[in-house]
């Protein structure tokens, strides 16, 4: 009684239940006259312009610092991924060792959100811009040098042999037998870097980081509505012409898509992806100066107020059974949530191509909008705690994975879901066999895989009060309390780390029967 | 030309002054076509004819730009309900099949009940068998081993899949069936096999209506209609098609029986 893989596609749905069920007793009354407000407003945003110039500089910094941090992990992302390649290795040196270790060294840096990053660098280096591209370029560096090696790693090596085999020196070989094939795959995933950078760069903000975000969390905070949609449409505008160029991008480099990252395809006009590639080198030191980045200003560090050692029995109570737990749980109702309701949503529109637009259009919102607007936002209506946290964290990346869905559902053959209406079936079960059954097992192996991330995202909503390390985490930070930090960081490293183990053999298993 | 007995029933298929545009010239130009309970229909034509666009027409898959469909008479519903059973008395074999690489037989084969099922059946066949007994005996009349039920489509072969296409067809209980040029792709046994057992279900009631690019094949036919650049060049008994009326509508590329 295996299910099939459309019912797979539905099960994580069910988290819905426990989450519809606690729900009405989440409510604390009031609230209801501000969400209201907050609505109305999204029709009518300030255009005062001393609102708007303010949003303008404001985000006019997001972006610079999204695309320094962005292009920055880009480069040295590409240099450890090199470095850690075990055919590099090979070719060179004929071992494998070095490329084991740099592997795992860079395994700590990946697994701590850029958000930890940037207020851990915060209390370092005090308040100034080089903190936040930083705090970006750090972890999504590593993510990238980890997504080169891989496909470095993965791809057939019989040019190469051939090539050494002819007398072709190695690094020369190197290049030519697995630079072309390479670069698609790493300027399509250093595309989808790039708006995660701009995410990213938002919610930095949101955490006092400077930039839009700032000014997005203290209109939201002083209820200005207006004003916060006038930031958040301007935000749109710019997510939005992003998206579309870098799929234009992808389209015209002929780059794999993400849900399809196996089926390697060389691409064309290597030259200019190359030529592109070299653009940024400037574009970026512009940037740089532009924005006063010092990197001389890293050799200063600040002394970390209140320093105390020798107060390990107070991290040692500190409650580490609920804190994991809680993080835990928090991690797999947000993931169920958004990992479900997307195809769940897909179906109850099937039939009507404007509510499918509309549900587009919240998608784009959801993602837009950092994790913990979302959660100031939920809080006029809820109660602080654990599920107004996943609800927060759940929508967000709702709005990720249902934009995925619904690409590859229409980059799919709709021969099958056809023939279903054309014998008589109603939509939403057309497209429930025909559709979702041939997206299903990719689909899930990409929630597999965006779990992961959400559970290194928990301490993101760390701010709705005792939902696990986040929250001890933000807590710690603020009463300075490196040593109980420095254990939370670790122990928060090592989940993550498991997390990412557990949702690779996931992601594998699911595709390997596909 | 028509069998007497079936020229009184009512058309199970009728176009009137069908048109689609298309690029240039128009891919179906004014058809007319009456199909009728017990007839089996060859449609002929060189490729780029409109036989894919008539029998897309024909079961709804395609709006024609001008003229009227019929389905027992009936025009098409906007949709709802009511097109739904409407849809579910056609039956088509596509030619690439169309069947759900990620379901087992007894799944696909139950694909084909969705316009009856609701959610609850629908979402049960995903984890259990159902209706074993009727999919068994679909796969019978086709020839298969029942005990192909819970197989995975992609463990079949060729020629099995074209037979679990059809029968998944019979398990509709269409009374239309349009199959657009169902021997394509296969070997000249497999392909007359093939159009043996669709011969042998289109019986009255029933009534089928089938394209394909072998003139050879036509016994056992009791029409047979020539479309030539989206216009309706003959449409005769089957024992009628001369090799001149071949030659004609295949052109230079002509190839007689």
């Amino acid at each position: 009684m295996r299910p099939a893989a459309p019912l797979l596609l539905l099960l994580p749905a069910l988290v819905l239940v426990p989450l519809l069920l606690a729900l009405p007793g989440l409510l604390h009354g009031g609230g209801w006259d501000l969400i209201a407000d907050f609505a109305a407003a999204a029709l009518t945003p300030s255009l005062d312009p001393l609102v708007l110039h303010s949003l303008l500089s404001g985000l006019g910094v997001t972006v610079a610092m999204a695309l320094l941090g962005w292009g920055t992990s880009l480069f040295a992302g590409l240099v450890l991924g090199l470095a850690s390649s075990r055919t590099i290795w090979r070719t060179l040196l004929g071992h494998e060792l070095p490329a084991q270790l740099i592997r795992r060294l860079l395994a700590l840096p990946r697994s701590i959100h850029e958000l930890l990053w940037g207020l851990l660098l915060l209390q370092v280096l005090g308040l100034q811009p080089v903190v936040a591209v930083l705090a970006i370029a750090i972890p999504y560096g590593a993510l990238v040098a980890r997504v080169v090696s891989d496909l470095l790693d993965a791809l057939p090596t019989a040019n190469l042999e051939a090539l050494r085999a002819s007398g072709a020196p190695a690094p020369a070989a190197l290049l030519t037998a697995l630079g072309p094939p390479l670069l698609p795959g790493v300027l399509s995933y250093g595309g989808y870097r790039l708006e995660c950078a701009l995410r990213s760069a938002t919610l930095l903000g949101v955490f006092g980081l400077g930039g839009l975000g700032t000014e997005l969390k203290l209109t939201l905070q002083s209820l200005e509505f207006h004003e916060l949609w006038s930031g958040l449409w301007l935000l749109l505008a710019v997510m939005l012409a992003l998206e579309t160029g870098v799929g234009l991008l992808r389209r015209r480099w002929a780059m794999p898509r993400r849900l399809g990252l196996h089926q390697l395809a060389v691409g064309r006009r290597g030259r200019e992806m190359v030529l592109a590639l070299l653009a940024l080198v400037p574009l970026l030191l512009l940037l740089g100066r532009a924005m006063g980045v010092e990197p001389a200003a890293l050799a200063h560090w600040q002394p970390l107020p209140g320093l105390a050692s020798g107060r390990w029995q107070a991290v040692l109570s500190l409650p580490w059974p609920q804190l994991v737990s809680g993080t835990l749980l928090l991690t797999v109702l947000a993931a169920g949530l958004a990992v479900g309701l997307a195809p769940l949503l897909l179906l109850v529109t099937a039939p009507w191509p404007w509510a499918r637009r509309l549900l587009g259009f919240g998608w784009m919102l959801a993602r837009l909008w950092p994790p913990p607007l979302t959660l100031l936002l939920l809080l006029f209506v809820l109660k602080p705690g654990l599920i107004t946290a996943a609800l927060a964290l759940g929508l967000h990346n709702l709005g990720i994975l249902g934009r995925l869905l619904r690409e590859s559902l229409q980059d799919g053959s709709p021969a099958a879901e056809q023939a279903l209406v054309a014998a008589g079936s109603g939509p939403r079960l057309a497209l429930l066999y025909g559709g979702l059954s041939g997206v299903a097992r990719p689909y899930l192996a990409y929630g597999a895989y965006r779990s992961d991330v959400m559970l290194r995202e928990t301490v993101v909503v760390g701010l709705a009060g005792a939902v696990g390390l986040g929250s001890q985490m933000l807590e710690s930070l603020s009463s300075f309390a490196w040593d109980q930090l420095a254990a939370l960081v670790l122990v928060y490293a090592l989940l993550t780390l498991a997390g990412e183990d557990l949702s690779d053999r996931l992601r594998r298993r699911l595709l390997r029967q596909a | 030309m028509v069998r007497p007995e079936l020229a009184a029933a009512a058309p199970l298929l009728e176009l009137r002054q069908i048109s689609v545009a298309g690029r240039g010239r128009p891919r179906l130009e004014q058809l007319d076509l009456q199909i009728r309970p017990g007839e089996r229909v060859a449609l002929l034509g060189p490729s780029g004819a409109g036989k894919s666009t008539l029998l897309a027409v024909a079961n709804g898959c395609l709006r024609p730009d001008a003229g009227q469909v019929l389905w027992h008479g009936q025009s098409p519903e906007r949709s709802g309900r009511k097109r739904r059973r409407q849809q579910a008395r056609i039956g088509t074999l596509w030619q690439d099949l169309r069947l759900i690489e990620e379901l087992s037989v007894q799944q696909n084969l139950n694909a084909a009940r969705l316009a009856h099922w609701g959610w609850p059946k629908a979402l049960l066949n995903l984890l259990l068998p159902l209706e074993t007994e009727a999919c068994a005996a679909a796969l019978r009349e086709m020839e298969l081993d029942p005990a192909l039920l819970p197989q995975p489509v992609t463990a079949l072969s060729g020629g099995q899949r074209q037979r679990l296409a059809m029968a998944r067809l019979l398990r509709q209980q269409p009374s239309l069936l349009l199959a657009d040029e169902p021997l394509a792709s296969l070997d000249p046994r497999l392909a007359s096999q093939l159009l043996a057992l669709l011969l042998r279900q289109a019986q009255a009631p029933r009534a089928l209506l089938l394209s394909l690019h072998r003139p050879d094949l036509l016994q056992g036919f009791d029409r047979v209609i020539g479309l030539r650049q989206g216009r309706l060049l003959f449409d005769c008994g089957a024992t009628a098609v001369t090799g001149a009326s071949l030659r004609e509508l295949y052109g230079s590329e002509a190839g007689g029986p």
